[in-house]
């Protein structure tokens, strides 16, 4: 009863430490819904990232559904009090542990280049993304998941916790074709 | 019976078309009526400059002349008289190619004919003018209503018998009766 107690305490410590992020928001302008060929701007700021087993922040991925295009960096994020190192853009990137990432902002850490940065934020970021041409009322979803240097493969000094938060949902709607209305057939 | 209450609403129909037809120029009565070998008639729909127009034509001897892609057509119809259902269509499609509900329109091809009359004499009584369908107007020397008088006169008359902006034509003749001189006594 007593191993039990100390594996459900256990995997219970995980859990709540696996959720590293805090104090997400973002602005999406202009608000939706939106049609073919609308072009929207997206803030995005983490207000804070504390780490879990010494894992830092590595990356902050952009996903998008596929009606959207065109996706354009406006503002990288800042990097206060962090390692030595600067944030990137990049449309796909293979981290050292395999991880699969894009596109998005991840961190290039000068010292270590498998490491992200100690930094707790905040960072803010913001893009544009176009809404693809469509004649359906097709899914637009975008949300900003946050990955760290665990997840990564960067850093395995922690034991193997990573952190584990959910990816943000920046916007969840559809896309509303033009509705075309044709007028009656006349005749002269 | 049945065939006699279709003729009516189909004449009710016609004579309403021209009515609107002499009004406005256009028509979105459904059906619309042509004329048998009518050429170059004119249809649209309200133009999107950003969107395309696919029509199709379909029964009634039709074929597209000009302006297919656009919002405005020409077709030639054909000279087999009926009533085509759902003979012209046309779907919009917008800038991004998504193509709207498609829009139908029946075509009824009208084939006006008529009674033949004569030739008469200068004395005889008048002649009822039967024109088929029912429902349009004479016209020409010589007619009042639906009746022709022969003692308008001698001669070579063109009778005209219009419906729904189609027409047909008739020729009557009046001869001269023969010209007998007076009595005499031998």
């Amino acid at each position: 009863m007593k191993q039990l107690l100390t594996i459900i305490l256990l995997v219970f410590t995980i859990t709540a430490y696996s959720q590293c992020v805090s104090n997400q928001s973002t602005t999406i302008t202009p608000a939706g819904p939106y049609q073919p060929g609308d072009i929207v701007t997206v803030t995005y700021t983490l207000g804070d990232f504390t780490g879990i087993f010494i894992n830092w922040i590595h990356a902050f991925e952009i996903d998008l559904s596929p009606s959207w295009i065109n996706l354009t960096p406006i503002t990288t994020p800042l990097n206060p009090a962090g390692s030595a190192g600067n944030w990137v853009w990049d449309l796909q990137h293979t981290f050292v542990g395999g991880l699969n990432f894009g596109p998005g902002w991840r961190f290039n850490n000068t010292a270590n280049v498998d490491w992200g940065t100690a930094s707790e934020g905040p960072f803010t970021m913001s893009f544009t993304v176009e809404v693809a041409p469509t004649c359906t009322a097709d899914i637009l979803n975008i949300s900003m998941l946050v990955i760290d240097d665990c997840t990564t493969g960067g850093w395995t000094g922690g034991g193997g916790a990573c952190c584990a938060d959910p990816a943000f949902q920046i916007y969840n709607g559809l896309v509303l074709p033009d509705q075309i209305s044709t007028s009656l057939i006349y005749h002269y | 019976m049945k065939k006699t209450v279709e003729i009516f609403i189909l004449v009710i129909g016609l004579v309403f078309w021209v009515g609107c037809a002499t009004a406005f120029g256009q028509t979105t009565i459904n059906p619309d009526t042509v004329c048998t070998n009518a050429v170059a008639e004119q249809y649209f729909v309200t133009n999107t400059p950003t969107s395309t127009y696919n029509w199709a034509v379909t029964g009634g001897g039709g074929t597209i002349q000009t302006g297919q892609g656009t919002n405005a057509i020409t077709v030639d119809w054909g000279g087999i008289s009926a009533l085509y259902t759902n003979a012209i269509e046309v779907t919009e499609s917008n800038a991004a190619g998504c193509p709207g509900l498609p829009i139908l329109l029946d075509i009824f091809v009208l084939d006006l004919t008529s009674n033949t009359i004569g030739p008469f004499c200068p004395g005889d009584p008048s002649a009822s003018l039967v024109g088929n369908p029912a429902g349009g107007t004479w016209s020409g020397t010589g007619v009042t209503g639906n009746n022709f008088d022969p003692t308008v006169g001698i001669g070579n008359y063109t009778l005209t018998y219009v419906l729904a902006g189609c027409n047909t034509t008739i020729n009557v003749i009046v001869n001269s009766g023969p010209v007998t001189g007076p009595i005499q006594h031998f």
